[in-house]
């Protein structure tokens, strides 16, 4: 029989459908109707300039609401083929991995409530609301933080601000291999982890997964690699796994704070004094950017007239590995409790997936079957 | 049965007792660092009512300029109101505020310096230093402390800080010395222009008999109604002020130049084909001389070249009657030019 | 008496569904830290269930997209009486940035479902949804559970 969740369901938090066909408690297969939060933020954005497409480009997604300000500027950077102040490419990378932290740490948490894990759950919260706290400090708000510009970042971080950042991610980092240690050593945690929502490498390829889904399935990638900052200033290190199971993520996910917390320290010893801000004129032209989102990579392909946007098209990392959630992970799962907590273990925000509407000839929108199927040309 | 002790060792720690005994909300959750950008604050008494808030605001419902009502003494003062409904805390418009001490506080934002608020607008205003008389009557109209500033003796507007209010332009005494210029819709402004051109030279075609026959000092004026024209420029944007603010502009600086061609007189010396920077002019046998008009630069060397007379060289000048858009009337002028014929 | 007494269990009862109908995703994150020990949520006797059959506060984020116009009516009928409903953030009031030509949202909510109360904020702070639902919620739950009778 057909199982619907959603779109309002206990189990999500975000509106989708999940359809499990299921064969008396074993899931045989899944599929997914996306759409509920189609809101036209790419079509809203033309004609507009940046000074006001800025906001419109953070408010894509509120979890990794950071990634996308930062994707959108330095867009507009390699269009006019500059490059911020390097104070201020250290302050990005600060905002970024506190940002990356906090995505993390509410991922993680989501996947022990559907694991039904109250204690983890509410740990995984506790964690978090100091690194809420650190960007708060650092920028003013909590989610959507309004914080880079095109040309640098908004305000300078005075150095109490960057000792208390440092106080934060101390004491994160004492506290919490202890909760990675419940995770890791929890037997029943473990035996609900393990083996569980398997991907191989080459179904992860085929289904294009990025970010921590991929490289938990043996894809050693990561847009920071390449990026100019991380590549020239800080040394780091790219966590990936082979299992390709729910435990493989998650661990992965936990081995990357780690990460975030070390190019954090890195950044707080060595941030060069200096401007944070610089005048960018915005030239007539195209170019595209990518980075990586605490999801996987987030790529934005902008077109200007020198003045105002004319086209822009933004690809969000979430709607790949949620399709490889549903055309791998959900094949043959022993329950439907494992199901739902593979789906969340996958990390999925709704919010960033809908960039695409098709509408048919008349002018109406129009409902197509499987429209994770269709090959992206 | 390893994780149920697994559990019970997390309960039976001394902290985790006492903050379950003595469970209560922490008041410091109240608190805001000192950074937060709250909903922007207003302070009435210094707004200049510029709009740069209203017109930065990315936020569609969050600003509002609102006039308060006259009293007997003094009038009624305008400033900002934020519809907390509306507004997304991003504390651009405390950026952009103009103002010192500002109008709208918003977090530190504030702190930003000055050249650095680029301010999304309708229309920039440059000063045309040819034009400028010196007067200095936009500078003291400007409501904006240092954004028109002389330098050299040049009156400049500084463009990170006009608020583009249009002040400086209502008290100009010279007229195009103060030039307000759109920058949006580029693309369609220039399709306008393109219209515009191409209609004027349609309607001197037309005339082109008439315009032949004139001789050394003589003008030959004919009239050109825009409403066909204003019609058909709706049609590419549909913005009256920039049509008109278009029109009046290049019908005060458009400066047209007409070539005709009396091939009656022509002798076939090709003098003018090789002397051609375009290649506009070509022979053939069977045709003789031609001149193409889509290449044609209008650069007058043929007519400077040809000792027969063939080639004419007029100027157009033009005038916008009643600069409004209902009932205008473009006043065409054509005027033989003054440069000498068949010099080369 | 009865009357009385289920006041008071109604008001300190309160079980909330969470409907995103189509925003950033920022607010429903708000509410979920709000469930953290730090806020505590459940202290106060207010439970995030997301479902709609047994809520007495149904919190709307996000400004209506096209798919949430009916469905939106649809899981208001199905929650029991009475019932309020609370406006989270800008998008449920006004559209926020999303409200704006070429966007493709039907905000505000309350063209569609009563709404009695509302947050403003683009997010708003876990403190100021926390002051803003005990604020309201308990007495109008209480109210409206009169109002019936």
């Amino acid at each position: 029989m057909i199982l619907p969740i959603g779109p309002i369901h206990p189990g999500l938090k975000e509106p989708l459908r999940l359809k499990l066909k299921t064969q008396g408690e074993k899931v045989i297969s899944a599929q997914i109707d996306y759409g509920y939060v189609h809101r036209g933020i790419e079509r809203v954005m033309q004609g507009k300039t940046w000074q006001k497409a800025i906001y419109l480009s953070e408010r894509v997604c509120g979890i990794c609401s950071y990634i996308h300000t930062q994707t959108f500027a330095e867009t507009f950077e390699k269009i006019a083929g500059e490059q911020v102040p390097l104070r201020a490419q250290y302050l990005r990378v600060l905002t970024n991995e506190l940002d990356r932290i906090q995505s993390h740490l509410l991922a993680n948490s989501t996947y022990f409530k559907a694991l039904e894990h109250e204690t983890l759950f509410m740990y995984m919260l506790a964690l978090r609301e100091p690194v809420m706290d650190a960007i708060e400090l650092l920028t003013g708000n909590r989610v959507n933080m309004g914080w880079n510009v095109v040309g640098g970042v908004r305000m300078d971080a005075q150095e109490s601000h960057l000792k208390s950042i440092m106080e934060i991610i101390t004491d994160l980092e004492k506290e919490y291999p202890r909760y990675v240690e419940m995770f890791d050593q929890g037997p029943l945690l473990g035996l609900r982890s393990k083996d569980v929502g398997k991907m191989s490498r080459e179904d992860a390829i085929k289904a294009r997964a990025v970010g921590p889904i991929g490289r938990a399935s043996g894809i050693k990638h990561d847009w920071r690699e390449d990026h100019p900052t991380y590549h020239d200033h800080l040394d780091f290190e790219t966590i990936w796994r082979k299992d390709g199971d729910n435990y493989a993520r998650t661990m992965n996910r936990f081995d990357e704070i780690t990460v975030s917390i070390d190019l954090i320290k890195q950044v707080i010893e060595n941030i060069p004094p200096g401007d944070v801000r610089k005048k960018v004129d915005i030239l007539a032209g195209y170019a595209d950017w990518r980075n990586e989102a605490p999801r996987g990579e987030v790529s934005y392909m902008i077109e200007t007239n020198g003045n105002l946007i004319q086209n822009i098209s933004i690809r969000t990392p979430s709607i790949m590995n949620i399709d490889a959630c549903a055309k791998y992970m959900l094949q043959d799962v022993a329950t439907v409790a494992d199901a739902v907590a593979t789906y969340a273990s996958v990390d999925p925000c709704i919010a960033c997936t809908e960039r695409v509407v098709i509408v048919d000839e008349s002018g109406k929108k129009k409902d197509v079957e499987g429209i994770h199927n269709l090959e992206l040309s | 049965m390893s994780s149920v002790i697994w559990y019970l060792y997390e309960f039976a720690r001394k902290s985790w007792a006492e903050s379950f005994a003595g469970a209560k909300t922490n008041p410091e959750i109240m608190e805001t660092p000192d950074r937060f950008r709250d909903f922007p604050q207003v302070i009435p008494e210094n707004c200049i009512a510029c709009g740069a808030c209203t017109a930065a605001c990315p936020a569609p419902k969050a600003i509002k300029l609102v006039r308060s009502e006259d009293n007997s003494h003094e009038e009624g003062i305008t400033y900002p109101v934020i519809n907390t409904r509306g507004c997304i805390r991003c504390g651009f418009c405390a950026e952009v505020c103009p103002t010192d001490p500002k109008a709208l506080l918003c977090g530190e934002n504030h702190l930003i310096r000055e050249e650095f608020t680029i301010l999304p607008v309708e229309k920039t205003f440059t000063i045309d230093d040819y034009l400028c008389i010196r007067c200095r009557k936009c500078m003291n109209t400007c409501p904006v402390e240092g954004a028109i500033f002389e330098e050299d003796n040049k009156i400049i507007i500084d463009k990170a800080k006009c608020i583009s209010c249009g002040e400086c332009l209502k008290t100009c005494p010279v007229k195009g010395a103060v030039k307000g210029i759109y920058v949006f819709n580029v693309q369609e402004q220039k399709q306008i222009i393109q219209l515009v051109v191409n209609t004027l030279e349609k309607r001197i075609e037309e005339e082109e008999e008439n315009i032949k026959q004139l001789e050394g000092g003589e003008v030959f004026k004919v009239d050109l109604p825009i409403d066909g024209l204003v019609e058909a420029a709706r049609n590419i944007l549909d913005n009256d002020d920039l049509i008109l603010d278009i029109i009046q502009k290049m019908t005060d600086r458009l400066k047209m130049r007409i070539i005709t061609w009396d091939h009656g007189k022509c002798n076939d010396c090709r003098l003018c084909v090789k002397d051609c920077p375009s290649g506009a002019i070509t022979y053939t046998k069977e045709g003789g001389v031609q001149r193409n008009a889509d290449k044609c630069l209008r650069c007058s060397v043929c007519y400077q070249t040809c000792p027969f007379g063939v080639v004419g060289y007029y100027v157009a000048r033009f005038l916008l009657d009643e600069p409004q858009l209902e009932g205008g009337v473009i006043r065409i002028t054509v005027k033989a030019s003054q440069l000498p014929q068949g010099a080369g | 008496m009865v009357r009385s007494l289920k006041d008071i269990i109604r008001s300190s009862s309160i079980h909330v569904c969470l409907i995103n109908t189509g925003g950033c995703n920022g607010c429903d994150i708000e509410v979920v830290a709000l469930l953290s020990p730090r806020y505590d949520l459940e202290q106060y006797g207010i439970y995030v269930h997301n479902n709609p059959r047994e809520a007495d506060v149904i919190l709307v984020t996000g400004a209506v997209t096209e798919q949430w116009v009916e469905k939106l009516r649809r899981i208001y009928t199905k929650a029991p009486e009475p019932k309020i409903v609370v406006a989270l953030g800008n998008c449920p009031l006004t559209g926020d940035v999303f409200n704006q030509e070429g966007g493709s949202v039907y905000a505000p909510v309350s063209d569609f479902i009563p709404v009695a109360a509302e947050v403003s904020g683009c997010p708003p702070r876990p403190s100021e949804i926390l002051a803003a639902i005990l604020s309201v919620a308990p007495g109008a739950i209480a109210a409206r559970g009169r109002e019936k009778k």
